[in-house]
């Protein structure tokens, strides 16, 4: 039973990866320089939803292609940034973002590492302080 | 001080082991993704039709009845697999479908309806995905549940199975 | 024949690790214990051997085997397949855990009898714990019928050297913190043992499993990179993360235990520390082996496997994070020391990797947190990686330069200078240079150059130094730390990467050299076919360098295409090639890497390896000294 269900979801898979395209094609990139690079920057931030951890920018699914093209259009459309994820998160979500977004549901994750930065500091001087009491 | 640090630290550890047990014992798919369009109206496009001269367009289809959307392509497997449901969804429970032709070939998406049987009322040809993004997809098979309003209420990824069709037919009853 | 005999002997080795555990209770050496290490060290070689056997002869009565592999499979891959799937990798755990077990076993002496049968006795709760997950969950030798005539295949990307090795090394790391956990549960467990030198068996296990998690890493790093095809090697994805949190508390106890070693201090530190890294490594398995998340790595979905893992994993965190909350007291040793000193270094270090393991583990599960309680999924990727942990190694590595040249208590500020200006010096030298020579300028760049010649210079200086007082072997495993950070910063920064069409007779330029296209073969291999694009690079005096050959594979049975880079190597920079999609009439996508520095990530995990060898070696020395 679960073989099934994961054999179907190979197919399903491997359906996407079918038709081959490696990662961004020459007839992709835009003319202009200062656009492409924002492109980049944006695709390497966007997940491909049908690979494992690898970003649109990186991947050879016609999925990951069919975004990259999407992005450099609105490019040149003239939207900035935030737009563009925007119009991507609203369809996909944020799990679609390899660079959690900065919102009340990740206050933690963003949060914690620099408080357990600070603990490890007042760890190494309460220590301190302590024992040279003694 | 150490012990309530350690008391504390000792809960969250327990914590995240009920978090664990919680996420194994629930169904769910780890693979697959909620959809960030449910409770929301269905993304607006127009397209060539397979079958009919005029174009499809979004705004004449949805909002009158329940609608259901199929993704659906002749080189995917999975959507040759569910096949079957998806006309009983037509023929048994008199459901309104609309299938989205996507990245396909015109003539082979006509011989394959003609072989294997029709269930759409009209089918909207997505060439180059552009209409699937609009929808969040990123596989095919993908089947969405549409109200009366317009408004999506469910997405499944992958082929309809029998715990799916009962599913779906389960909420179209509540719905109406 | 063979699988139920190898069923059979798994039954054994249970019954032998339940046997051990009773018996162990009688506090010394008995025949029985004898009896019930070694029944145990062997019914598991059996089991693993037979496992081997069958995959071997391609038994496909045996369902592991069919769901695995394939006849046209070359050999080195059916042995290797045996350890390549989920069950076959439990019994390699166990193999391993039993080989352990077995070593510890060989620490009795006259003295410390109840100290080595606490120890076994939690080791064979371990050993049985996980021989029972695998006999209930994942049994390997599981038979299906009617017997078919061939199996499902192997996954072609894994059919190879680097991946063949790399469970194995990781295992011995995972399940030598085993017995870092044993021992700690031991020392805290009993009392009057204050002549038990509890840390002097610690260590060689500790240095053991490090050296080899190390290793084990860095082959599947090097994997990734010839095989997957972009020119990367981590991920952040989480089951390499899984494996990087034990690592990095295993560095924080392998320099805490020098500390217990030499002063007596920081020793309740590092009996936790001894427990929270095998409990990493445990739900580690957990992550990987639950079906509760996804990745590259993961193996089917059961959701029965990991609801015994998480039992199992509440089982020995619960009881040895209370014992240890009871117990630790009496350990704890308020001695002062300075931080400017060689203790305060090793405590700065452990606290940065503490900090850094926190901080991967929150990202590795907080997609699962937000889930939980959200019904939303996020995901947590590189960038997050990458803002959080890469800032806090940087003072970690600049500790890392000038610990080892500090005294013992508190240092001398006024002899310190005259100890680092050699090395800051030529480090100070040596970064000028680059830049000039190189002339390209990158504050992260710039970084990472300064931090790695910080520690080769360091390290190199020490050499030539007559009365140090460190040993060799950290010297040379922080030089080839050095020699990482030095890869990973060139690969990272200075990356050139060029995607462009071409004909065949094309060529094109990356960096100083000009690469033509030649032709296209196609290639028969022992299971696929491939088109193979055949490339000339020449360098600025028109001379041959070398010849790349990238190809891609389409594998018929188990119908994946995969991509095989072509990279030529050396020490100054990698030259990679893959082949894109094309053909005779438009030409081909082809994508070109110039990687600076790559080669010195290998080697300086080879370095480090190095100097983990010789460090074991001393260890057992010294432990023979006193046993």
């Amino acid at each position: 039973m679960i073989t099934k269900k994961i054999f179907i979801t190979f197919i399903f898979i491997s359906q996407l990866l079918l038709s081959n395209s490696y990662s961004v094609e020459p007839d992709e990139i835009l003319q202009n320089p200062k656009q492409e690079l924002r492109a980049r920057d944006i695709s390497k931030n966007i997940r491909c939803m049908v690979c494992q951890n690898q970003s649109i920018d990186e991947s050879n699914a016609p999925l990951a292609k069919d975004l990259r093209i999407l992005i450099r259009n609105q490019i040149k459309d003239g939207k900035n940034d935030e737009e563009i994820y925007k119009f991507l998160t609203d369809r996909y979500g944020d799990f679609i973002l390899l660079k959690p977004a900065f919102k009340l549901n990740t206050l933690a994750l963003w949060l914690l590492p620099f408080i357990f930065v600070l603990v490890g500091i007042f760890i190494v001087f309460f220590h301190n302080k302590k024992s040279k009491k003694i | 001080m150490k012990k309530k640090i350690f008391i504390v630290s000792f809960i969250f550890f327990i914590l995240i082991l009920l978090v664990f047990f919680y996420l194994l014992i629930i169904e769910r798919n780890p693979t697959e993704l909620p959809s960030n369009l449910l409770n929301k109206n269905v993304p607006k496009f127009e397209a060539d039709s397979l079958i009919k001269k005029e174009k499809f367009i979004s705004s004449e289809e949805f909002g009158n009845e329940i609608v259901l959307v199929n993704f659906f392509a002749t080189w995917c497997r999975p959507c040759l697999e569910e096949h079957n449901y998806i006309k009983r969804f037509s023929n048994e429970e008199k459901i309104r479908i609309i299938g989205i032709n996507y990245k396909d070939n015109k003539k082979a998406a006509i011989n394959w309806l003609n072989k294997l049987g029709n269930p759409y009322s009209n089918i909207p040809i997505d060439k180059d995905g552009r209409v699937a993004i609009e929808w969040g997809v990123y596989g095919i098979p993908e089947t969405f549940v549409i109200n009366s309003n317009g408004i999506i209420k469910y997405k499944h990824i992958g082929p309809i199975t029998e715990k799916v069709y009962k599913k779906i037919n389960l909420l179209i009853e509540k719905i109406e | 024949m063979a699988p139920y005999l190898g069923n059979i002997s798994l039954w054994l080795s249970l019954f032998f690790a339940i046997s051990q555990f009773f018996v162990s209770k009688k506090n010394k050496k008995s025949k029985f214990i004898t009896i019930s290490v070694i029944g145990l060290l062997i019914s598991s070689l059996i089991s693993f051997f037979l496992l081997m056997y069958s995959h071997v002869v391609s038994d496909f009565s045996v369902l592991n085997v069919f769901q695995n592999s394939h006849t046209t499979k070359p050999l080195l891959y059916k042995v290797s397949g045996t350890w390549g799937n989920h069950e076959g990798s439990m019994l390699l755990w166990i193999l391993v855990l039993t080989i352990f077990n077995y070593f510890i076993f060989k620490l009795y002496n006259e003295k410390n009898s109840i100290f080595i049968s606490k120890t076994l006795e939690t080791q064979a709760f371990i050993t049985a714990g996980f021989i029972l997950f695998t006999v209930l969950t994942s049994n390997p030798f599981e038979i299906i019928s009617p017997t078919q005539a061939d199996g499902l295949g192997f996954n072609p990307i894994l059919q190879d050297p680097a991946l063949a090795i790399h469970p194995p090394l990781l295992y011995i790391g995972y399940v030598g913190f085993s017995a870092a956990f044993s021992i700690s549960i031991a020392t805290l467990a009993l009392e009057n043992n204050e002549k038990i030198p509890w840390h002097s068996y610690m260590k060689p296990f500790v240095v053991a499993a490090w050296t080899f998690l190390t290793i084990g890493i860095a082959f599947g790093a090097v994997w990734a990179y010839y095989e997957l095809g972009w020119g990367g090697w981590w991920f952040w994805d989480p089951v390499e993360n899984a494996s990087f949190m034990p690592w990095l508390l295993g560095t924080a106890l392998l320099h805490s235990l020098i500390t217990v070693e030499k002063k007596k201090s920081l020793q309740s530190w590092v009996l936790l520390l001894a427990i929270l890294a095998f409990l990493l490594s445990v739900v580690g398995t957990f992550l990987v082996r639950s079906g509760i998340l996804t990745s590259v790595h993961t193996f089917a979905l059961d959701p029965s496997r990991g609801i015994y893992i998480l039992a199992f994993t509440a089982i020995l965190g619960g009881y040895s994070l209370i014992l240890f909350g009871l117990k630790s007291k009496k350990y704890l040793n308020n001695s002062y020391f300075s931080f400017f000193s060689k203790e305060g270094s090793i405590l700065i270090n452990n606290i940065l990797m503490v900090v850094v393991c926190s901080s991967v583990f929150l990202g590795t599960i907080y997609p699962l947190l937000v889930e939980a309680f959200t019904n939303n999924k996020i995901s947590v990727g590189e960038p997050y990686y990458n803002t959080t942990v890469v800032p806090i190694m940087i003072p970690a590595i600049l500790i890392m330069g000038i610990g080892p040249i500090l005294s013992w208590g508190k240092e001398d500020k006024s002899k310190t200078f005259k100890k680092i200006f050699p090395s800051v010096l030529l480090t100070t030298i040596i970064t000028l240079f680059i830049f000039l020579f190189y002339q390209s300028y990158s504050l992260i760049g710039v970084v990472g150059i300064v931090l790695a010649f910080w520690i080769i210079s360091n390290n190199l200086l020490m050499i030539f130094k007559k009365n140090r007082n460190c040993s060799t072997s950290m010297i040379i495993s922080h030089l080839g730390v050095g020699l990482l950070i030095l890869g990973i910063t060139g690969s990272s920064v200075w990356q050139i990467e060029k995607i462009t069409k071409m004909q065949i007779k094309d060529q094109t330029k990356i960096e100083k050299y000009t690469i033509v296209f030649e032709k296209i073969d196609e290639i028969k291999g022992a299971n696929y076919v491939a088109l193979q694009g055949n490339f000339l690079v020449y360098d600025e005096e028109k001379n041959v360098i070398t010849k790349l050959k990238p190809q891609n594979r389409f594998y018929p049975i188990t119908n994946n295409f995969t991509t095989e880079a072509s990279i030529h190597t050396n020490l100054l920079r990698d030259l990679y090639i893959v082949l894109g999609d094309g053909n005779l009439k438009d030409g081909w996508v082809v994508k070109f890497y110039y990687n600076p520095l790559v080669v010195w990530i290998w080697i300086g995990a080879l370095v480090i390896f190095f100097g983990g060898i010789i460090s074991i070696n001393n260890n057992l020395n010294k432990l023979r000294t006193l046993t």
